[in-house]
């Protein structure tokens, strides 16, 4: 039956390379073999994203005066509403984790080195993309804690040096956080960012299939000494490692909506005072707490102009780097850049923490 | 008087024509003239005049005071021959303004809706009969009216509007104070309930007196009707009126605390002692409602739980509506006081309607618990796959696929 | 016949390692097939509207024109607060919210006077809301009435005004 369909195909659209392509592709066997599937994981779960998001925008009303009972009437009415609104909320997280994971074990094994750094700057920005489906998801229930993170997030954009309140008003939709800005942050999370993204992804991994997995750099070393790296075939060896972590993904997800399913909180009141101790979701912690331990002022600028910009550099840094670590695009080894990603990680890690303690 | 009204007619008839148009085409000497004088008592009613209703329907000073309008000379407009009658005080004053406001044809031309009794009212009320006995600082019409600038009642900047009648009366009453404490005054003048009474509407408004003790509990009821039927079957009707909980003026808000002999509970000073019938009954009722208000207490946190996690609690805000309907009812049924009162049938359905919400809020609760179960079931199954997949990985690689 | 060790590194004699490879095979598709199924199933039951079709902010059906007796009036749910829906004499279909302007008590329709009654402390109103007497200081919010459906089977929807 399956041979008769692929039959059908094959007479018209001659599969004959993709079935050659696929037959044939191997992927090589690694020590830090783990790592590897994080990629893998993390598009898993953003088709979960797409498909749980989609599901939900049956049901969700874009305006100040609907969302929060539109997300209430999903949860408390629709049937598995509850279930679609959890595993949505939930894995927005894991998402943002293994993104995470994904970044510093690239970094780390250097992986970005030539002649991947085109893979490596799609990369990043798919980073970039996903902090901004997390920062405008989040405010669409639009309750208590997301309109004051919104409020605090996008005043801190504010102080970018130049464009910084033009910044703010367009993100805000005005120069306060209101439906304007729900119906804003509603546009770019259901369309904007996911056009682009499709589009970077699909880039993404057309990168990775046209250059293949990468190697370590031990490895490399090996290979070019005239060790050969062992293989293993991606169908069905590679993807049925990728499909079993991906079930495990599922069955983590399962999990915590049933032991940790989220709470809608309390309507968003815009005239109400900020509650003490607000702060944002963990993924941007620990530039929040950064921002909040800097003195108000610093050589003669606003600290907290200083740490936006501060960030930014960094963020600049991070695109630059397969073009600054220069030996490890000459293939040597680059501890230099071994110690900036683990600093950065440490700090990440660190600031996370103690932005969670102190609250 | 008679030819007054005569002249007041003829000089109406006359004058209606020109009454359409705006007061100043008829020649008024005497705003003119005293609108300019430099002392305040002389120049204020000239200023004052331009707001007031009756000048705006066509009348003029000399429809009060007598005189000569038209005659630009002090003392020839003053002359006894025009009629001045200068500033009417008292009876007279009462009967200037009853010339107009108590002739039903003339009230009709201008305001057929007004009342026509006001004298006659005046007459049988506390002031009227002090004025007849002689006492002159006593409040006639211009004490509360105003004698220039008369505004309608309906004219927030009234003296006599709804939230300023206290502070008239208050010029002469000391109860103002009293009253501004009130319940009453609060609905009226911070929550803008213009049906919350006012002196006049205990005391009545022309014929104003202080009710008599067996007819408070009929003021009280003319708003507060269910009340005061409970209250008047009571034994305590006999024996005393709303006033001595509630009191007149300084009506204060009232609390389950007032119910019960312990302080600050007000049956003390005639009920006390274990084996008093109504110390009892007071007891009863008092832990009948606090059962209501705490167990509805505790079913607003079961629902504001469960709201919070997600779940559909409309019925139950529904069912609590309900239960807090039963706790209003209940607070007015302890007027009977009785131990046969209706306190105890309407806290127990109260009751029920909030076991009910009880009932409803395990049910929901129950329902998360078997969500739980049915996803630990879901990674059960997961898990199964999961185990299979890496025992397949390995057959396949054991068979030298590698 | 050795007795199959599953989990032991040797392989075991083909016969017995073809039925493990079924039994395998057969836990697996068992569990795809499951686990599709445990996906499936919310999802399209998600998809099927529920019975309150809206977040119900802004309508309600509050029941059938036909079981509404002229000079009769019925309590309704309006999101999480109780609604009156009547019908006057006339057979004309009105609708208010139950909540007494006064102390919050749900009033009902007292078909005797064809008044509007909150029994909490006796206050009346009128068929348009407007308090009569008593003590509620102001009328009851009125919402607006549409019929909705075939002649002789509508639906009375209401909707805030």
């Amino acid at each position: 039956m399956r041979q008769r369909a692929l039959k059908w195909l094959d007479e018209r659209l001659d599969l004959g390379g993709i079935r050659g392509f696929i037959a044939e592709k191997t992927v090589p066997v690694q020590r830090h073999e783990v790592w590897y599937y994080f990629g893998g994981l993390t598009l898993f779960l953003f088709m979960v994203q797409v498909a749980t998001g989609i599901l939900l925008v049956l049901y969700y009303r874009p305006s100040a005066e609907e969302a929060y009972e539109s997300v209430q009437f999903i949860v408390a009415e629709v049937e598995f509403g509850w279930l679609i609104r959890n595993v949505h909320s939930w894995s927005a997280n894991l998402l943002m984790a293994t993104v995470f994971i994904h970044l510093f074990s690239v970094l780390l094994l250097k992986s970005y080195r030539k002649p991947r750094e085109l893979t490596w700057l799609t990369g990043v920005a798919l980073l970039f993309l996903m902090l901004a489906f997390g920062f405008s998801g989040y405010l669409l229930p639009w309750n208590e804690l997301a309109f004051f993170a919104t409020k605090v997030g996008t005043g801190i954009a504010g102080a970018v040096p130049v464009a910084g309140t033009f910044l703010m008003r367009l993100l805000r939709g005005g120069d306060e956080v209101t439906g304007a800005t729900l119906s804003r942050f509603y546009g770019l999370h259901v369309a904007i960012l996911p056009a682009v993204t499709t589009a970077l992804v699909a880039l993404h991994l057309l990168l990775v299939q046209r250059q293949g997995m990468s190697v370590s750099l031990k490895d490399e070393h090996r290979a070019r000494a005239g060790v050969p790296i062992p293989q293993r075939p991606f169908f069905p060896n590679f993807i049925l490692r990728d499909v079993m972590l991906w079930y495990i993904a599922v069955g983590v997800l399962a999990a915590l909506a049933a032991f940790y399913p989220w709470e809608l909180g309390r309507k968003a009141d815009p005239f109400a005072p900020v509650p003490a101790g607000i702060r944002p979701e963990w993924y941007f912690l620990a530039m929040f707490h950064t921002l909040k331990l800097l003195p108000n002022h610093v050589l003669g600028m606003e600290g907290e102009r200083l740490g936006v910009m501060a960030f930014g550099a960094a963020a600049a840094f991070l695109l630059l780097v397969p073009f600054l670590d220069r030996r490890a695009s000459r293939g040597e080894d680059s501890p230099l850049f071994t110690v900036i990603a683990v600093g950065g990680l440490l700090y990440l890690v660190v600031f996370t923490v103690i932005g969670y303690v102190a609250a | 008087m008679r030819t007054c009204a005569i002249a007041l007619l003829a000089s109406l008839g006359l004058g209606s024509g020109a009454a359409a148009q705006t007061s100043g085409s008829s020649p008024n000497e005497c705003v003119r003239c005293h609108e300019g004088l430099p002392e305040a008592r002389l120049s204020a009613p000239a200023a004052a005049v331009k707001d007031d209703v009756h000048v705006r329907s066509g009348f003029t000073c000399v429809d009060c005071h007598g005189g000569n309008a038209a005659e630009g000379d002090a003392q020839r407009a003053k002359a006894p021959a025009t009629g001045f009658r200068g500033v009417p005080r008292g009876a007279a004053q009462i009967a200037t303004c009853a010339r107009c406001h108590s002739d039903a044809e003339l009230m009709r031309r201008f305001s057929p809706r007004q009342r026509i009794d006001q004298a006659a009212e005046y007459a049988v009320s506390g002031h009227g009969k002090r004025l007849a006995a002689g006492n002159a600082t006593v409040a006639t019409c211009a004490s509360c009216h105003g004698a220039h600038g008369v505004r309608f009642a309906s004219d927030p900047k009234s003296p006599v509007h709804p939230t300023a009648v206290a502070a008239t009366c208050g010029t002469c009453h000391t109860q103002r104070s009293d009253y501004e404490k009130s319940v009453h005054f609060h609905a009226l003048t911070k929550r803008g309930d213009l049906s919350a009474p006012t002196c006049n509407d205990c005391h009545g408004n022309h014929g104003a007196a202080p009710p008599g003790v067996d007819a408070v509990a009929n003021v009280c009821g003319t708003c507060h009707a269910v009340f005061a039927s409970k209250f008047a079957a009571s034994t305590h009707a006999q024996i005393f009126t709303c006033v001595e909980c509630h009191g007149n003026h300084a009506v204060s808000p009232s609390s389950d605390e007032m119910l019960g002999a312990t302080a600050p509970g007000i049956c003390t000073p005639c009920h006390g002692g274990a084996d008093d019938l109504g110390f009892a009954t007071a007891g009863t009722m008092r832990s009948q409602i606090e059962r209501l208000k705490a167990s509805i207490a505790h079913g607003e946190g079961l629902v504001e739980r469960l709201r919070l996690s997600g779940m559909s609690v409309r019925d139950q805000d529904v069912a609590l509506d309900e239960a807090r309907n039963r706790l209003v009812q209940a607070r007015m049924e302890v007027h009977a006081f009785s131990p046969s009162s209706q306190v105890e049938p309407v806290t127990s359905e109260g009751l029920q309607i909030l076991s009910g919400v009880e009932r409803a809020a395990q049910r929901l609760l129950v329902e998360l618990r078997f969500r739980r179960r049915g996803l630990i079931a879901s990674v059960a199954l997961i898990l199964i796959v999961v185990g299979a997949l890496a025992l397949k990985i390995r057959r396949l690689e054991r068979r030298g696929d590698v | 016949m050795s007795v199959p060790e599953i989990g032991k590194g040797a392989p075991a004699t083909p016969d017995v390692d073809g039925r493990r490879r079924a039994f395998l095979d057969a836990v697996l598709a068992f569990g795809f097939v499951s686990t599709a199924i445990a996906i499936v199933y919310p999802v399209s039951r998600y998809l099927v509207p529920p019975e309150s079709e809206e977040p119900a902010t802004a309508s309600v059906v509050a029941g059938k024109l036909s079981t509404l007796a002229v000079n009769s009036g019925v309590i309704f749910r309006f999101g999480s607060k109780a609604g009156l829906v009547l019908r006057t004499p006339e057979g004309e279909v009105r609708a208010f919210n139950a909540t007494c302007t006064h102390l919050d008590c749900t009033v009902q329709y007292k078909a005797e006077t064809s008044q509007i009654w909150c029994p909490c402390h006796n206050g009346f109103y009128d068929l348009a809301g407007n308090v009569t007497s008593g003590p509620p200081p102001r009328p009851l919010e009125r919402f607006a009435v549409n019929l909705r459906g075939e002649p002789g089977d509508e639906d009375i929807v209401v909707s805030r005004a």
